[in-house]
């Protein structure tokens, strides 16, 4: 659906952004990305074995406005990339699950520094998954496969930590991403438990969002997590391939399964240029392009543009919360 | 320093035969002393153990073999046999990891999810019975062009390798990347295409001189309608899965005749009457001897050079009719048969069984971590590229694995794998080594051996061995020079003995 109303709410597609290529205009096995200053968006590519990592400035209009970083252990290089946020100084930073760092660049790609290395004491990483930066400029880091989150300032220095091992309330599994809301409240995507939890700053356990016992509302492997300013929920559900949506208090809202009907600019330029891919595409159920393969981070921004991101398919999905959406004549 | 030779009567090598039996036994007695357990495998338990486990998988670290050595050898063919009852690679956390390994773009992508699987199963026999249809029923990308497809080709040969040969027989026919290879979608009614019809009977099922002309043109009316759904060009958003599509109105409906018997024959009734036929006991029985057992002639020769050995075939011949095709029990019979028992070392080993064996003792490729495109690019250029098969008749194999360049690469690749002391699987050989009481060069390279099967070697090998190992006396441990020396000793005999000749074989 086109138009998905629930529960009081209206989310409506809007249009996609996307395609694969291993450099360039377009995106390849995309991780993450990250909403900057000016309506720049960052969208982190971790591409497949030594190729196809980096990060891709474009707008939610199609521009590509070019892309730094590659394959490589060497500074300002990736070789797992999964995580990406901006500080509030434009300073763009990317964790990478490798080399257990995280690269600072400036808002245009140039290398700054990194921190960052392995280890299971306060302060060191493994796995280094979700990142987003609170309001008080402080990094928070899921570090997944010591299966807790860890709060660091933006140069390294560490600051807290919460979660151990487990599945249960308040434990994690090998956490994916992570989001902050305006109170300063952690979300984090409990990959390997099948939840999103929700801990205040100190590590309190406040909310946890999974489907009921019948199965409504669940979720498989989430991978990503975003809040919108009215306490909205919106979870990447990895696993099986959609958006599910929550109140504020973990309540069942809806699902999105991905509406792309119609190509995004770069994918419509390729079809035109392709006369058999043309014919093709007249033949074919095009309805697998048109719903997500691997939802893998989600993000709202100030207007309720709810953004999603698709590993396997290489693009973003845009839908809007309506706020002013009048029910159409029921009888047409 | 020479060789001591406490027995004029016996070479140095025969001698030498001797002191590794013993410290094999010393050194499995050691683990099971360890693990709690009394009884210890004897040298030819772990001998028949290390061969059973390079032919029914790709070959396991020394501690590996000696656990499997202790629960008997009919009991892990049993275990073999039943892959389900082990874990399965867990894919969900493998695309969380290697995210690009889904739906792969490039073949490379396609070829490393496929290594992974095979140097991290815990299922060896469902990769190798997976490796085996693949050169059976060998499907290429050169005209595929679509490498997941023929990966998902190789998913379906794992459910369905180790059951009936009927039942994979038609997920066969309905592969779409077999359907695309062998042209079964321009396969009309009214318009066959033999394509498909011929390499059945051919290739696949029956060998040549078991049906005739007429019986393809049959065979193919009766596989009219099986074909592919339109598919969503890979381009420019990803992979999306191929599907089978029966189309009732481009079956042929009418009566045809097929190996003599008469009906409106769809393309099941096709795969049983073949699976009847005493060709196709015969012919698998050839191709599970030839993969599993020791190298024979290729099959385009079969029609005309018998089996080397052909009591063997009759074993096997009796088991699929007795199962009625079941690959599983065909295979119980042939890992627990003499015939097995005795082919140690009777085939060459392909590329994926030389670099998965090498790196599964090495260690330097267990779980998650990048570069398995290099280890599949790696056996495309020794000659196998997986996914991508040179002809439907699939690889030729045995002694035509070697050539000059191949050889080459083999030695390289297994030499410097071997050679390389910061591997995990190298660094153990490296400990175990030093806990030896006696440090004698004579200790070293039966260790490592050992330690790398237990690998038998010619006696020229094991001369060449223990005379590199005598130029530079004892190992010595008590400085950090001397342990690095020591150190890079025993890395140095384990590249020459991966570098040998004997270890070519499997």
């Amino acid at each position: 659906m086109l138009t998905t109303v629930a529960a009081g709410r209206v989310f409506d597609y809007s249009h996609c952004i996307g395609m694969y290529s291993q450099s360039g205009q377009g995106f390849w096995t995309p991780q993450d990305f990250v909403l900057g200053k000016d309506g720049r968006v960052y969208v982190l590519s971790r591409g497949v074995e030594q190729l196809g990592q980096r990060v891709s400035k474009i707008n939610l209009d199609s521009e590509f406005q070019g892309q730094f970083g590659s394959f490589g252990g060497e500074e300002g290089r990736f070789i797992w990339p999964r995580s990406i946020d901006v500080d509030q100084d434009g300073r763009v930073y990317v964790s990478d699950e490798y080399t257990n760092r995280i690269s600072v660049f400036d808002a245009e790609g140039a290398f700054r520094y990194h921190w960052g290395r392995y280890g299971d004491d306060d302060g060191l990483l493994s796995g280094p998954s979700g990142i987003a930066f609170d309001s008080n400029n402080n990094l928070w880091v899921v570090d997944s496969l010591n299966h807790r989150v860890q709060c660091f300032r933006q140069q390294g220095p560490f600051i807290s930590k919460f979660g151990t091992q487990g599945s249960g309330d308040g434990e994690l599994e090998m956490p994916w991403g992570l989001c902050i809301d305006n109170n300063q409240d952690i979300y984090v995507a409990d990959w390997g438990n099948n939840r999103v939890q929700k801990f205040s700053p100190d590590g309190k356990l406040l909310v946890i969002f999974e489907g009921t016992s019948d199965g409504v509302g669940s979720l498989k492997g989430p991978s990503g997590v975003a809040v919108d300013s009215e306490g909205d929920v919106y979870v990447t559900d990895w696993g099986n391939h959609r958006v599910q949506i929550y109140d504020a208090s973990g309540r069942f809202i809806t699902t999105l399964v991905g509406d792309a009907q119609e190509p995004s600019p770069w994918t419509q330029t390729y079809i035109d240029a392709n006369p058999e891919i043309i014919k093709a595409r007249r033949r074919a159920n095009m309805e697998p392009e048109w719903r997500f393969r691997r939802p893998v981070a989600v993000n709202v921004d100030a207007n309720f543009r709810i953004i999603v991101l698709e590993s396997a398919r290489h693009r973003l999905q845009i839908y809007n919360k309506l706020k002013d959406y009048e029910e159409h004549s029921l009888n047409l | 320093m020479t060789l001591a030779c406490t027995n004029p009567t016996m070479s140095h090598a025969s001698q030498f035969r001797a002191q590794l039996c013993h410290s094999l036994i010393m050194s499995v007695a050691r683990v099971k002393r360890d693990h709690g357990e009394t009884s210890v495998p004897t040298r030819q338990e772990m001998v028949l153990m290390a061969h059973l486990m390079r032919r029914a998988g790709f070959g396991e670290p020394h501690a590996d073999l000696i656990v499997h050595a202790s629960k008997g050898y009919e009991s892990v063919v049993e275990e073999l046999l039943h892959p389900k009852d082990q874990p399965p690679i867990d894919e969900e956390l493998m695309y969380r990891i290697l995210p690009g390994y889904e739906g792969a773009l490039g073949p490379p992508i396609s070829q490393a999810d496929w290594m992974f699987r095979m140097v991290n199963t815990q299922r060896p026999l469902e990769e190798k019975i997976a490796l085996f249809w693949h050169q059976m029923f060998a499907t290429s990308n050169s005209k595929v062009d679509n490498p997941p497809e023929i990966g998902r080709q190789i998913a379906m040969f794992r459910e369905y390798g180790l059951g009936s040969y009927r039942d994979l027989l038609i997920e066969l026919a309905k592969s779409p990347a077999m359907i695309f290879w062998l042209d079964n979608h321009g396969n009309h009614d009214g318009a066959i295409n033999e394509n498909w019809g011929r390499e059945l009977l051919e290739l696949f099922s029956l060998g040549v001189g078991n049906y005739t002309e007429d019986d393809i043109k049959e065979a193919s009316r009766a596989f009219t309608g099986w074909t592919i759904a339109p598919k969503i060009p890979r381009n420019p958003l990803g992979r999306f899965y191929w599907n089978f599509e029966y189309k009732p109105e481009d079956h042929d409906n009418e009566e045809k005749t097929f190996l003599g018997n008469t009906g409106n024959l769809n393309g099941e009734d096709i795969m049983q009457i073949i699976v009847n036929q005493p060709a196709s006991a015969r012919f698998l029985a050839r191709h599970l001897y030839r993969f599993f057992v020791a190298d024979e002639p290729d099959v385009s020769s079969w029609n005309s050079t018998p089996p080397n050995d052909p009591e063997a075939i009759e074993v096997l011949v009796d088991a699929y009719n007795e199962s009625q095709g079941d690959i599983r029990s065909i295979l119980r019979v042939l890992f627990n048969s003499d015939f097995f028992k005795n082919s140690l070392y009777a085939k060459v080993k392909s590329p994926a069984e030389l670099i998965v064996g090498t790196v599964r003792i090495a260690g330097n490729y267990e779980g998650f971590r990048p570069g398995f495109n290099n280890l599949a690019l790696e056996c495309a250029w020794q000659g196998q590229e997986l996914l991508n098969p040179p002809s439907v008749e699939g690889w030729h194999t045995g002694a035509a694995w070697i050539d000059a360049g191949a050889l080459m690469r083999r030695v390289n690749f297994a030499a410097g794998v071997m050679g390389d002391t910061s591997h995990p699987g190298v660094k153990t050989i490296i400990n175990t080594v030093r806990m030896q009481e006696t440090q004698s060069p004579q200790m070293l390279v039966s260790q490592c051996l050992d330690s790398m099967g237990p690998l038998q070697v010619s006696d020229i090998t094991l001369k060449e061995l223990l005379t590199h190992a005598l130029k530079d006396g004892e190992l010595m441990w008590d400085t950090p020079e001397q342990i690095e020396f020591s150190e890079e000793r025993v890395a140095r005999l384990l590249a020459l003995i991966a570098a040998s000749r004997d270890y070519q074989f499997a």
